[in-house]
C-alpha cells in the first residue's frame, strides 16, 4: 500500500521561513477589515507600549547631556550611596513578599469559607471582598491613617492611645504593608475561589475512600492541586505590590520603596535619569514574575480553568475548622466596612483628629474647586474605554481566531502595558511624547503609504510614483503651517476636500462619495471653528458667579473641542485607510491622481505641527488610561470568545450569511456579555488610576487620582476622602448600570449557556 | 456530474513549530445528483478536510471543485447555496428552535409566513412540533440532532453537508437517527455527502462509499462491493475484519486459480486475469469465510480463544503457525463450543475468498 501520503516538508532554511510567513500575511490579508484591525493594534501597541518602555529603559544610561552614563546604576554599589540604595531595593523585596503571601494567605481563607464552609451571607461576604478592586488605591490607606493613625478615631478616641516620638504607629512597613494585603487580596481570592470550585471533589473522595483523614487529605490531595493557584496568585500580588504607589506614598512613613523613590526622583529632583535607572530595578523583578506567571505557572495548572464548575462541592463538616474560617473572614470583613466607613465620615467631618463635628464644607469645596478634576477624569476614562474595549477584542480575536506569526509578540505586548509598574509606563510617556519622536513617526508613515500604495496598485513603477509623488506633495503642504498657521492648513486641506467633493456630487454624480468628502472638509474646518463654538460657552460660564455650574460649564467648552482638534498624526491614520477604500473603485489616471491626493493629505498631517508631541494634551492620558486596562479586555474577550465554537460562525455561513451578517447576529450578541464587562472593567481602571498618569496631569488637564495625592500633601485629609468617596460612587454606578443592562438584555435569552456550541 | 471534485490538493501552511500539513493529496470524485455518498476513514485521513473543501470553509491549495456544471473553488460557502450538520450541531445559543431553523431562511429576507411555513414542514418532517419556542439548551442531544438537521434542510441546499452528525450520540439513538436521515434523504432526494469514521454508518447510509486514507481515495464503491471486493490491505482491513493469508499462484484455468496457501491446494474463482503464475498473492479470509469441523476439513487447526456473543462465537485459530479470526453464526453449528487447545478441521468458503496482488 501507498505510504507517500501525509508527506511533510521539513522546516527549510531562512527563505523558506520568510516565504512561509509572507503567505501567512498574504492570507490574512486577503480580508481587508481585518488586516487594517491588526495593523491598528500594531501600531497602537508600538507606540504606546514599546516604545515608552524602551526609552524607560534607554534613558536610564544616558545623562542629560545625551552622554552614556552608568552613575545611578553605580550607586547601587558604592560606599556613600550604595547602603542605602541596596536598603530601599531589600525593603520594597520584603514589601512584596509580605503582601504577597499575606494576601494569598487572606484570599485562600476568603475562598475557602465561600466555597466550603457555608457562610451566612455569602453574597456580600462576595461582595466585600471585591470592593477593594473598585477603589482608588491609597483609598485604603487614607482610611487606615484616619481610623489608626496618629490622631486616628479608633487609636485615639476609642483606644486613647498616644504615639510619642519614636514609638511604633501605623506609619512605615508594618502599617504599608496590612493595606497593602487588604488592597490586593481581592485577586488572590478570586483565583483560589475559580480553583476551589473546579476542584474536582472526585479526587478526595477517592482519598477517604482509601481512609485518609481530613487533614491528610487537605496536605496530600487538596493543597497540592491548589499550588498552581496558589504560586500563581504570590506571583501576581508580589507584581502589584511593588508596582503600587498609591499605599507607599501615604502611609510608607520613613521606610522608602523603589516606587515611591522613582515618583520623588521625578516630582521633587525632576532627575528623569536617575528615574529611569530606578525604574529598570523595579522592571527586572517585575518582569521575571510576569514571564513566570505566563509561561510556567500557567501551564503547570492540574485543574482546567476553562471547563463548568464540577457539581457537588465537599462542605466543611468539622464545625471547629468552618467556624474558625467564618470567623476569620467575618472579621476582615468587618476590617473592610470600617475603612471604607472612615473614609465617607472622614469626607464629613471639620477637621480630623481635633474636632469630628459633621460638616458638608469639604464636599462643597470638592464640588466647586474639584470639579473640574471629577469631570475631566470622567470624561478622558469614558473616552478611553471604546478604545481600549475595541483594542482588546481585535487583539483577542486575532489571538483566537487567525493564526500568524508575531501572534505572540501581539499576545504578550497587549499584557505587558498594564502589567508593569504604572509608573514606568508614566515616565516612558513624558520621555517618548515630550518632543516628537521623529523615528517613530518617520517608521509610521513608511509604512502606512506602503500599505496605501501597495493595495491600489499592482505595478512597483506606479506604486513608486504614488509614494514620491504624494509625499513630496504632502511634505510641501506640511511646509505650509509655517505661513499659514495649523489652523490656515486646515482651512486650506478643508477647503480643498469641500471643492472636490462638490465636484464629485454635481460634477460625476457620485453623490454619496461627494458627500464624503464634503464631510471630510466640514471636519477640517471644526478644528478652527470649534473654538468658535467653544468660546461663548466659556465666556457664559464667566458671567456666572464661581461655583459648580461655572466651572462644569466652563470644562464642558473645553470638552466639545477635544473630537475636533485630534493630534493630526491620528487623523492622518485614520485617512490612509479611508483613503484606500475611497480610491479604489477609481481606474486609469483618476486612480492615479486620487491616490497622489489620498497620500498628500495625510502625509501632510502627519509632519505638520509637532507629531506626536503629546504630553500636555488629553490624548497622551487617553492613550495611557487605554494602555493600562487593555489586558483586562483582552482577557475578557479571549474568554468569551475561547467560548464560542468557531462552526457556529461557519454554521451562520453555510446558511448564506455573510461575515459582515454573521458578526452582528450571532458573534456580537454571543461576546456582548464580555464586552459589556470589558467596558466596565476598562472604566474602572481608568478611573483608578495613578501611577500611569500622575506624570502626564498638567494645569489644563487634571485627574482626581492625582488631586487626592496634592491634596493629602497639603494636609486635606477629608477633602482627599471626599474624592476617594466620589470615584467609588462612580464606579458603583458603573457596575450597577452593567448589572443593570446585562440582566435587561440577558433577560429574553434565558441564561445563555455560551458553551452549548463546543 | 453535479458535483465534481477535480484533483484537488489541500496543504495547510505550518504552525507554531509544526510543519506543512498534506491533507488532501489530489483527489477526485464525481457524485451525481440526489445520490448519498459517505466519505470514511480514520481520524486524520483527510475526509473533513475534504468536506470543508466542498463547503468553502477552506480553499483548494490546487485542483477544482465544480457545482452544476460551475467552478466554485472561489465561492465563499455563503454563496454555495449548501447547507451542513456539524458534529457539535452549532445550534446558535441565543436563539430558540424556531429562530435557529428560520436563520437561513432569515438571511434571505423572506416573507414571514413563508418562513413560517417552510419552517413548520420541515419540523413535522422531523417530529420537532411544538418545540419551536424552546431554548438550544432545553432540549435532548436528540433534539438538538434534529434541530441541526432542520435548520440544514429548510434551506433546500444543492448539496447537503453533514460531519458526522451522530458521533454525540448515544448507541440506539445513533441507529435511529441513522434511518431517519437516510429516509429523509431518500423522501427528498436530496444529495449528500456524509463524513464518518463509523463503518456501519457508512454502509447503511450510503449510495456509496469513499473510503481514505492518509489524504487519497483508497476506494469507491457501493457498500457491498466496498465488503466484497476490497481494492487494497487497507480497506479490507478497514472495512469489517479480514484474515491475510499469503498464497502462491499454481495455476490458471477457465476463470479458476490454483493457489498455494499455508501448505494446501485452493482453487478460488478469479474473472480477472491480471495474475501470473508462481507470483505471491494474498487472500482476504472474512472471518466469516472459515468453516471449522470437529473432524476433516482442508487444514488443522487448533483453537486458541473463543468467545460466546450469543448470536454467534468468536474463534482465534492457529494453522499452520498463522491466527486467523473466525466466527461462527450458524444456529445450527454455535450451540457446541470448541474450547482452547481442541484441534479441529478448518476449510474456507473458496468461492468467497477475495483475492489481492503482492504479499
Amino acid at each position: 500500500m501507498k505510504e507517500k501520503s501525509l508527506a511533510t516538508k521539513k522546516t527549510g532554511p531562512l527563505k523558506q521561513i520568510l516565504q512561509r510567513r509572507y503567505r501567512e500575511f498574504v492570507l490574512i490579508a486577503q480580508d481587508p477589515v481585518l488586516f487594517i484591525s491588526l495593523m491598528l493594534c500594531s501600531i497602537f501597541l508600538l507606540v504606546f507600549i514599546f516604545y515608552p518602555i524602551f526609552q524607560t529603559i534607554s534613558n536610564g544610561f544616558f545623562n542629560p547631556t545625551g552622554q552614556f552614563d552608568l552613575t545611578y546604576f553605580i550607586r547601587f554599589f558604592d560606599d556613600y550611596y550604595g547602603p542605602q540604595a541596596r536598603l530601599v531595593f531589600r525593603n520594597t523585596m520584603t514589601m512584596g513578599l509580605l503582601t504577597a503571601f499575606g494576601g494569598t494567605f487572606l484570599g485562600f481563607i476568603f475562598a475557602y469559607t465561600l466555597v466550603r464552609c457555608d457562610i451566612p451571607g455569602r453574597r456580600w461576604v462576595h461582595i466585600l471582598a471585591l470592593l477593594p478592586t473598585v477603589s482608588p488605591p491609597f483609598a485604603l490607606s487614607l482610611s487606615t491613617i484616619l481610623l489608626f493613625g496618629r490622631n486616628g478615631l479608633i487609636t485615639r478616641k476609642v483606644l486613647g492611645m498616644s504615639f510619642p516620638v519614636g514609638s511604633n504607629d501605623i506609619y512605615g512597613m508594618d502599617g504599608l504593608v496590612a493595606v497593602q494585603v487588604i488592597t490586593f487580596f481581592s485577586a488572590a481570592y478570586l483565583m483560589l475561589r475559580a480553583m476551589l470550585e473546579r476542584l474536582d471533589p472526585a479526587m478526595e473522595e477517592a482519598a477517604a475512600s482509601m481512609g485518609a483523614g481530613r487533614f491528610h487529605i487537605f496536605r496530600t490531595v487538596t493543597l497540592p492541586l491548589l499550588i498552581p493557584g496558589i504560586g500563581g496568585s504570590i506571583l501576581l500580588l508580589f507584581v502589584e505590590s511593588l508596582a503600587d504607589l498609591g499605599n507607599p506614598l501615604f502611609i510608607s512613613g520613613n521606610v522608602m520603596v523603589l516606587s515611591a523613590q522613582i515618583f520623588l526622583a521625578i516630582s521633587g529632583e525632576y532627575n528623569y535619569q536617575k528615574a529611569s535607572t530606578l525604574a529598570l530595578v523595579l522592571l527586572i523583578p517585575t518582569l521575571i514574575v510576569f514571564l513566570v506567571q505566563r509561561y510556567y505557572v500557567s501551564r503547570r495548572s492540574y485543574i482546567s480553568v476553562t471547563g463548568k464548575p464540577t457539581g457537588g462541592q465537599h462542605k466543611e463538616s468539622n464545625p471547629w475548622i468552618r467556624w474558625t474560617f467564618i470567623g476569620v473572614t467575618y472579621l476582615a470583613c468587618l476590617l473592610v466596612v470600617t475603612l471604607y466607613l472612615g473614609i465617607i465620615v472622614g469626607s464629613f467631618s471639620t477637621a480630623w483628629g481635633a474636632d469630628f463635628t459633621p460638616t458638608l464644607m469639604w464636599w462643597r469645596l470638592m464640588v466647586t474647586r474639584g470639579i473640574e478634576a471629577i469631570l475631566d477624569t470622567t470624561f478622558l476614562s469614558v473616552l478611553a474605554t471604546p478604545i481600549a474595549v475595541l483594542i482588546g477584542m481585535v487583539v483577542a480575536f486575532l489571538v483566537v481566531r487567525k493564526k500568524f506569526s508575531g501572534k505572540d509578540v501581539l499576545d504578550f505586548g497587549s499584557n505587558l502595558g498594564g502589567a508593569i509598574p504604572g509608573t514606568i509606563l508614566g515616565i516612558g510617556f513624558v520621555l517618548a511624547f515630550s518632543t516628537p519622536p521623529m523615528l517613530i513617526v518617520i517608521l509610521l508613515y513608511l509604512v502606512l503609504s506602503i500599505f496605501l500604495v501597495r493595495s491600489l496598485f499592482d505595478k512597483p513603477r506606479e506604486q513608486l510614483i504614488v509614494l514620491a509623488l504624494g509625499s513630496v506633495l504632502g511634505i510641501g503642504l506640511s511646509f505650509l503651517d509655517g505661513p499659514l498657521g495649523l489652523r490656515g492648513l486646515y482651512y486650506l486641506l478643508g477647503g480643498l476636500s469641500i471643492a472636490l467633493g462638490l465636484y464629485f456630487h454635481w460634477g460625476r454624480e457620485l453623490k454619496q462619495r461627494g458627500q464624503l468628502l464634503l464631510l471630510l472638509g466640514g471636519y477640517f474646518f471644526a478644528y478652527d471653528l470649534s473654538d468658535y463654538l467653544a468660546m461663548p460657552i466659556a465666556t457664559l460660564s464667566r458671567t456666572i458667579s464661581g461655583g459648580f455650574w461655572s466651572n462644569a460649564i466652563y470644562q464642558f467648552a473645553t470638552y466639545i473641542k477635544v473630537p475636533f482638534q485630534l493630534p493630526p498624526i491620528f487623523l492622518a491614520t485614520g485617512l490612509i485607510f479611508g483613503g484606500i477604500f475611497f480610491v479604489k473603485p477609481e481606474k486609469d489616471n483618476w486612480r492615479l491622481a486620487l491616490a497622489i491626493g489620498a497620500l498628500a493629505i495625510p502625509c501632510a498631517l502627519t509632519f505638520t505641527d509637532a507629531p506626536l508631541a503629546l504630553v500636555g494634551s488629553p490624548f497622551i492620558i487617553i492613550a495611557a488610561y487605554a494602555v493600562r486596562s487593555l489586558p483586562a479586555s483582552v482577557r475578557a474577550g479571549i474568554a468569551a470568545l475561547q467560548q464560542i465554537d468557531p462552526t457556529i460562525e461557519e454554521a451562520s455561513s453555510i446558511l448564506g450569511a455573510d461575515a459582515q451578517y454573521t458578526f452582528r447576529k450571532v458573534t456580537l450578541p454571543l461576546i456582548l456579555p464580555a464586552l459589556l464587562s470589558g467596558l466596565i472593567f476598562s472604566f474602572t481602571r481608568h478611573m483608578t488610576s495613578v501611577s500611569a498618569i500622575i506624570f502626564l496631569v498638567n494645569a489644563r488637564w487634571r485627574i482626581v487620582t492625582a488631586a487626592i495625592l496634592s491634596e493629602w500633601e497639603q494636609g486635606g485629609i477629608s477633602i482627599a476622602a471626599a474624592y476617594s468617596t466620589t470615584i467609588i460612587i462612580f464606579v458603583l454606578i458603573a457596575i450597577g448600570l452593567l448589572y443593570f443592562v446585562t440582566n435587561k438584555l440577558l433577560k429574553d435569552q434565558g441564561s445563555v449557556d455560551i458553551t452549548i456550541g463546543a | 456530474m453535479f458535483l465534481s471534485l477535480k484533483n484537488l490538493v489541500k496543504i495547510f501552511p505550518p504552525r507554531g513549530g509544526s510543519t506543512e500539513v498534506l491533507a488532501v493529496n489530489d483527489i477526485s470524485l464525481e457524485i451525481t445528483k440526489g445520490e448519498m455518498v459517505t466519505l470514511l476513514g480514520p481520524s486524520g485521513c483527510g475526509k473533513t478536510t475534504t468536506l470543508r473543501l466542498i463547503a468553502g470553509f477552506e480553499f483548494p491549495t490546487q485542483g477544482s471543485i465544480s457545482l452544476d456544471g460551475q467552478r466554485i473553488n472561489e465561492l465563499p460557502p455563503h454563496q454555495r447555496n449548501m447547507s451542513m450538520v456539524f458534529q457539535s450541531y452549532a445550534i446558535f445559543p441565543h436563539l430558540n428552535v424556531f429562530e435557529n431553523i428560520a436563520y437561513g431562511l432569515n438571511v434571505q429576507h423572506l416573507a414571514q409566513s413563508e418562513i413560517k411555513r417552510r419552517v413548520g414542514k420541515v419540523m413535522a418532517l422531523v417530529e420537532l412540533e411544538g418545540l419551536e419556542k424552546r431554548a438550544p439548551n432545553q432540549l435532548s442531544g436528540g433534539q438538538q440532532q434534529r434541530v441541526a438537521l432542520s435548520r440544514a434542510l429548510v434551506m433546500e441546499p444543492k448539496v447537503l453537508l453533514m460531519d458526522e452528525p451522530l458521533s454525540n450520540l448515544d448507541a440506539k439513538l445513533r441507529e435511529q437517527m441513522r434511518t431517519e436521515i437516510r429516509r429523509i434523504q431518500q423522501t427528498l432526494g436530496i444529495t449528500s455527502v456524509y463524513v464518518t469514521h463509523d463503518q456501519i454508518e457508512a454502509m447503511t447510509l450510503s449510495d456509496r462509499v469513499v473510503i481514505m486514507n492518509h489524504g487519497i481515495i483508497e476506494q469507491v464503491a457501493p457498500p457491498q462491493e466496498v465488503y466484497r471486493y476490497p481494492r487494497s490491505r487497507f480497506v479490507a482491513d478497514f472495512i469489517g475484519r479480514a484474515n491475510f493469508v499469503t498464497g502462491v499462484v499454481k495455476g490458471i484455468e477457465k476463470g479458476i486459480l490454483s493457489l498455494e496457501a499455508l501448505g494446501q491446494r485452493l482453487h478460488v474463482p478469479q474473472e480477472e486475469e491480471r495474475y501470473a503464475l508462481d507470483r505471491p498473492i494474498t487472500l482476504v479470509v472474512r472471518p466469516e469465510m472459515v468453516r471449522l469441523h470437529e473432524q476433516g476439513g482442508t487444514y488443522t487447526a487448533t483453537v486458541r480463544q473463543a468467545a460466546y456473543l450469543g448470536d454467534r462465537i468468536d474463534y482465534q485459530v492457529e494453522i499452520e503457525g498463522q491466527l486467523l479470526d473466525v466466527v461462527e453464526s450458524d444456529p445450527t453449528r454455535s450451540a457446541r463450543i470448541y474450547p482452547a487447545g481442541t484441534k479441529v478441521g478448518a476449510s474456507f468458503y473458496e468461492s468467497c475468498i477475495h483475492l489481492l496482488p503482492g504479499e
